[in-house]
């Protein structure tokens, strides 16, 4: 891991399936997890508040984003919008299609937010990793 | 509206078990971003469900614009199923008024093994398309499919080969740096499932029984579904 890739202060969103949802479920709610690989690669981290189970929903989960009520969920998302605005981020980290979705191609626009850069939890590991090429023979099996 | 005659209150549709110990506190609706559109919270949709209105809970478009989030249900002092009673709420809407396409990728699902009905040929094509220009970068490259005993078995999100392939390569370069075994199948990869929203546990069921099968046919070890 290179973490001098990505310098600016990041935050990451609790997709609700991961988190509260994941407690509730399976016994174990996936809050600790994730950021503890999002700060592998950003040493320079910031949560958004509330967190963790009492993170808000992005505005496009339940199948919202693929939903016709496409003015209710921008609506539903200006609280995300605002928690991510007062951390003053310029990344952030969506572990969820769905999140990554409507935060990067809803509410950024949506909520001036241009400037912020939003990736794949597994998007930033990859972008981080310093990957030492393999010789082709050993792959192709 | 018609009065409600307790005597003849059928039996609940809507599937809550605790929504009677319902304290009317609001802390639900309180902390919901939705509060207040068509003039309908989480509050008010319990009540309705208590007071026998459950086809107008069915027919409004609350539970649609719901995200079922669960933050809602995290806060209730009384630990009401809010999640199940919402998503069950979808559940009994007819299929063919299901909001926008959520009830059309079910189906097509279940007919094609993919929500937006993606061919066989033209899935494999596009592996080995963006499988070789992986390979520029990562010398020995290629995406591994139905690989019997591949110790991971990776489901794929279908907006991707769809729209945006070039995002396959996120868990590719992570497999490979790993040096881990792994697999895509050929049929049956579609890792989202529609049936969660809107509320159909038997296509729900069908889908994930189809990952399973092949998951136990090609004896993997883990599933990995990167949703």
């Amino acid at each position: 891991m290179d973490p001098s890739i990505h310098t600016h202060l990041t935050t990451y969103h609790d997709p609700c399936n991961y988190a509260r949802k994941s407690e509730r479920t399976f016994g174990h709610g996936y809050y600790e997890e994730p950021r503890w690989i999002t700060q592998q690669c950003c040493e320079n981290f910031v949560d958004m508040y509330p967190n963790r189970a009492n993170n808000f929903c992005c505005g496009a989960g339940g199948g919202a984003w693929a939903s016709p009520y496409s003015e209710e969920r921008i609506y539903y998302g200006r609280v995300k919008a605002k928690q991510i605005k007062d951390t003053g981020a310029k990344m952030l980290i969506a572990p969820c299609h769905n999140c990554r979705d409507q935060i990067m191609k809803g509410l950024r626009k949506e909520y001036d937010m241009m400037d912020l850069e939003v990736k794949y939890l597994w998007e930033l590991v990859a972008d981080s990793l310093i990957i030492e090429p393999r010789e082709a023979e050993s792959e192709g099996e | 509206m018609e009065p409600l005659l307790l005597t003849k209150r059928e039996k609940r549709k809507i599937g809550t078990q605790f929504a009677d110990l319902c304290l009317t506190c609001g802390t639900c609706a309180g902390g919901c971003p939705v509060t207040g559109v068509d003039g309908m919270d989480v509050r008010k949709a319990v009540r309705m469900v208590l007071l026998g209105l459950e086809q107008e809970l069915v027919d409004s478009r609350f539970p649609w614009i719901c995200t079922l989030c669960g933050r809602c249900e995290h806060a209730c002092p009384m630990d009401i199923d809010l999640l199940a009673m919402l998503r069950s709420a979808r559940g009994l809407r007819e299929r063919s008024k299901v909001p926008g396409v959520l009830h059309k990728g079910v189906e097509m699902c279940l007919k094609t093994g993919n929500n937006v009905g993606i061919p066989k040929d033209d899935f494999l094509f596009l592996l080995d398309d963006v499988g070789a220009e992986m390979a520029e970068e990562l010398p020995g490259f290629s995406v591994p499919i139905d690989k019997k005993g591949a110790k991971i078995l990776l489901t794929i999100n279908s907006k991707e080969p769809f729209g945006e392939p070039e995002d396959m390569k996120f868990w590719w370069k992570i497999l490979y740096a790993a040096n881990e075994s792994w697999t895509v199948t050929s049929e049956n990869w579609e890792g989202v499932n529609w049936g969660l929203f809107t509320g159909d546990d038997a296509s729900m069921k069908e889908i994930v029984g189809r990952i399973v099968k092949n998951y136990k046919e090609l004896e993997c070890e883990y599933l990995l579904l990167p949703e």
